[in-house]
């Protein structure tokens, strides 16, 4: 059940007033343009234990990735195609404001728009990652932990997982004897594309990319957009108890395709990915 | 000068040995003063204690604090005043004795989200601290940019009789309102002057331990040397600077609690 | 646990290289996580581990507080990529253990009377795990505590001795805690010469058993030189010495 309930952060009304007096210079109580995003920083490798693993910093907030693989059963209707299960946790580490414990409704909604957002643009090709179709197939894990927030941690979350997702070095599996034997061999991600979040709120009349933590607690409303290499939408979300009229929604789409090609592009330079 | 010894401390580090009384954040354990915090051991005649560079807020009576305000009863105000615990700032205070709930409209007069600047009225062990605003200058801040600081660099900003302080509104032609909890407002005629004002401020945060930071605040606000700061009446010696420099250090730190409105 | 195989070679080496008194590289970063209060990174050998402190803070639910002084919360908790085989995020009854005797080992350090009805949070996140992650955690939770400016009497420093080829050694990896013979781990105050954690795993003669823990302590000595530098270097910088009055 999900119920109503205050915000954690209440922002001060003197910040109110400075971010209205920005936002009347066209400028955020940062400096920033509406559309723009905070310094982007990818760090790879950084869990030798895993197959692949990033750390992104989106402004300050921080998002650690890794990726590790198995083997196990496909998922039901899905015989022929390798499991991805994307997860994400927000650590208690992370803001004065999580409680340790099972997922609330705002983490679990998290993980699944950060899930669909690779899944549906079929970033990996999972046909490629199955080893006795119906029976065994690969199973990939990405695991999320949320280090530091301060807002937009949909973006930050799925630009982790892209980022590992690209860098991984997968095992090769392969059966001896109806057993999974690790051939020491590794391979890497069999990607189709490469999808890319963008999240704005309106807050008002204007609407703001990437917003802070004090943004967040100032919208009225929120919507993620992610787009494939081609600029298609794959993923779409609208969060948040206000509501947008129909042309922000066809601007925010527009701006997370041509955004997202800027992100895209420097994703692929900060990983070094076709290198 | 007094026989001021001054050392660097972390948890545990042993300050002193000896028959001296243990002051704010030094416990005695046998013979020895202990530090109990990341900061400055100072050991004086009155004892020895230790000036922390890090930790939350701990509410004082009669301290001078910005609040924001974050909740409201039928009878008082919840106030978050940066510390391990919210503040409450009773509606009769600020209603006066025949205060009425139906007839009071309590959120038109101190709304979510107002920050104020109230004195610490009351606060013990047993019970969360107690505000009020009865005071002239204290009430609900109209405007200014918003500021935190640790709470342990307050004295430093302030500065002895307020010297620090002075010297930054003075130069950047702002008006800087300081909480004991950290928090700060700063209003300006200009932004650039308020901006050059937050500046001074980060920059006291940042360096409140070194020794030489008067220096680098007025070479930041492009300030001159004035003679009033220097050591009085002593021939100039060989280590004149090392004088100053602990002399500054000395003064600041030595304002345990600072008031500016 | 019985050993099946030689962990020390014919030179003393051990699996990574080591003499059976050597430490692991050990580095401690103070103040990286924004939001905390307090907080520390390791990275003990291979183990990689955040460590955040909020507090002292309100107590929620109100009912919990204590009247007197404050309530300690540990939790020690493992990312799912953090070991060898991917991990469920769900806490396990290993992470629960840990958890508590994280709590009491630390709790002694703290002077909680000074905060009462408050509380003080410890979180300890294992990012990669190699053995020994949980003296490395609380380590790195003391860091924490410190940069929190929470009062303490003591920092607490832990590392972890264990037997080997039949040879007691000092800070066992991952390797040596899965195949070798004991694992002890120690948490110890220095200054004030107290054990505040010790676990046993293994068999150990009386002898073994002294000289691992004397070991053990003696690794702790070296961690605590290891936190103090850290401290020292975030907050006073390149000024180690404070210029003394004459």
């Amino acid at each position: 059940m999900s119920s109503s309930r205050r915000s954690a952060i209440i922002v001060e009304h003197l910040r109110k007033q400075q971010m209205w007096d920005a936002i009347s210079k066209s400028k955020r109580l940062d400096g920033r343009d509406f559309g723009e995003l905070r310094p982007l920083e990818i760090e790879l490798d950084i869990i030798k234990k895993a197959n692949g693993s990033a750390r992104v910093k989106l402004g300050d907030t921080e998002v650690i990735a890794g990726v590790k693989v198995e083997t196990g059963e496909p998922f039901e209707g899905l015989e022929n195609k390798g499991a991805l299960i994307v997860s994400a946790e927000v650590l208690p580490v992370a803001s004065p404001h999580v409680e340790p414990g099972p997922p609330d409704e705002e983490t679990v909604e998290l993980a699944r728009v950060v899930d669909r957002g690779i899944r549906e643009s079929e970033m990996i090709d999972l046909e490629k990652l199955v080893l006795v179709p119906g029976k065994v197939v690969y199973t990939v894990f990405v695991d999320c932990s949320v280090i530091n927030a301060d807002g937009n941690l949909f973006d930050a979350t799925s630009y982790a997982v892209v980022s590992a997702l690209l860098s991984s070095k997968l095992p090769v599996f392969e059966m001896q004897d109806g057993k999974v034997t690790d051939t020491g061999r590794t391979q890497e991600t069999p990607i189709t594309t490469i999808p890319v979040s963008l999240t704005a709120v309106r807050i008002g009349d204007v609407v703001l990319v990437d917003p802070t933590a004090e943004e967040e607690a100032c919208m009225d409303a929120r919507i993620t957009i992610t787009t494939n290499s081609k600029g298609e939408f794959c993923a779409l979300q609208k969060g948040h108890t206000g509501s947008f009229t129909i042309d922000q929604i066809k601007k925010a789409a527009e701006a997370s395709r041509v955004k997202g090609e800027e992100i895209r592009a420097k994703i692929v330079e900060l990983t070094g990915y076709g290198k | 000068m007094q026989e001021i010894r001054r050392k660097y401390v972390i948890p545990g580090d042993k300050i002193i040995e000896g028959n001296f009384r243990p002051l704010s954040n030094v416990i005695r354990s046998g013979n020895m003063l202990i530090a109990t915090r990341i900061g400055i051991a100072e050991v004086g005649r009155d004892g020895a204690k230790v000036i922390p560079l890090s930790g939350v807020y701990i509410p004082r009576v009669n301290d001078l604090v910005i609040g924001k305000i974050i909740d409201h009863s039928s009878l008082s105000w919840e106030v978050d005043i940066n510390s391990c615990f919210s503040a409450h700032l009773p509606a009769q205070d600020v209603f006066g004795r025949d205060f009425s709930p139906a007839r009071d409209d309590m959120s038109k007069h101190l709304a979510i989200g107002d920050m104020i600047t109230a004195r610490i009225l009351a606060f013990d062990r047993t019970r969360d601290p107690m505000l009020t605003l009865q005071e002239k200058d204290l009430g609900k801040i109209p405007r200014g940019e918003l500021l935190k600081i640790s709470a342990t660099r307050v004295p430093r900003l302030i500065g002895k009789r307020g010297s620090m302080i002075q010297t930054i509104e003075q130069a950047t032609q702002t008006r800087v309102l300081i909480g004991q909890n950290g928090i700060v407002v700063v209003t300006g005629r200009n932004s650039e002057g308020t901006k050059l004002a937050v500046r001074a401020i980060r920059m006291v945060e940042e360096e409140a331990h070194t020794a030489n930071l008067t220096q680098k605040i007025r070479a930041l606000l492009n300030v001159p040397e004035t003679t009033q700061e220097q050591a009085p009446n002593t021939a100039p010696p060989k280590s004149q600077e090392v004088e100053t420099a602990i002399e500054e250090v000395e003064e600041e730190l030595e304002v345990e609690k600072g008031e500016k409105l | 646990m019985t050993q099946t195989r030689n962990l020390i070679d014919e030179n003393g080496k051990r699996t990574d290289g080591r003499t059976i008194d050597e430490l692991r590289p050990v580095k401690i970063k103070v103040g990286v996580v924004k939001n905390a209060d307090g907080s520390a990174f390791i990275e003990f050998g291979r183990n990689k581990i955040l460590a955040a402190v909020y507090g002292p803070r309100e107590v929620h639910p109100k009912h919990m507080a204590l009247p007197d002084r404050c309530v300690l919360r540990c939790r020690y908790h493992m990312s799912p990529f953090s070991t060898d085989t991917r991990k469920n995020p769900a806490p396990s009854r290993r992470e629960i253990e840990i958890s508590k005797v994280m709590r009491e080992a630390l709790e002694p350090a703290l002077i909680l009377e000074d905060y009462p009805r408050a509380a003080i949070d410890v979180f300890v996140e294992v990012l990669q795990s190699d053995g020994g992650s949980r003296c490395a955690g609380i380590t790195a939770a003391s860091v924490a505590l410190a940069d929190a400016g929470i009062n303490m009497r003591d920092i607490v420093a832990a590392c972890a001795a264990g037997k080997v080829d039949d040879k007691v050694v000092l800070d066992i990896n991952d390797t040596e805690d899965k195949e070798g013979g004991a694992d002890m781990p120690v948490a110890y105050m220095p200054h004030l010469d107290q054990v505040t954690l010790m676990q046993l795993d293994g068999v150990l003669t009386p002898e073994q058993f002294s000289e691992c823990l004397d070991k053990a302590i003696k690794g702790c000595r070296m961690v605590y030189e290891i936190q103090k530098q850290a401290l020292m270097q975030k907050y006073f910088g390149n000024e180690l010495e404070l210029k003394e009055e004459q």
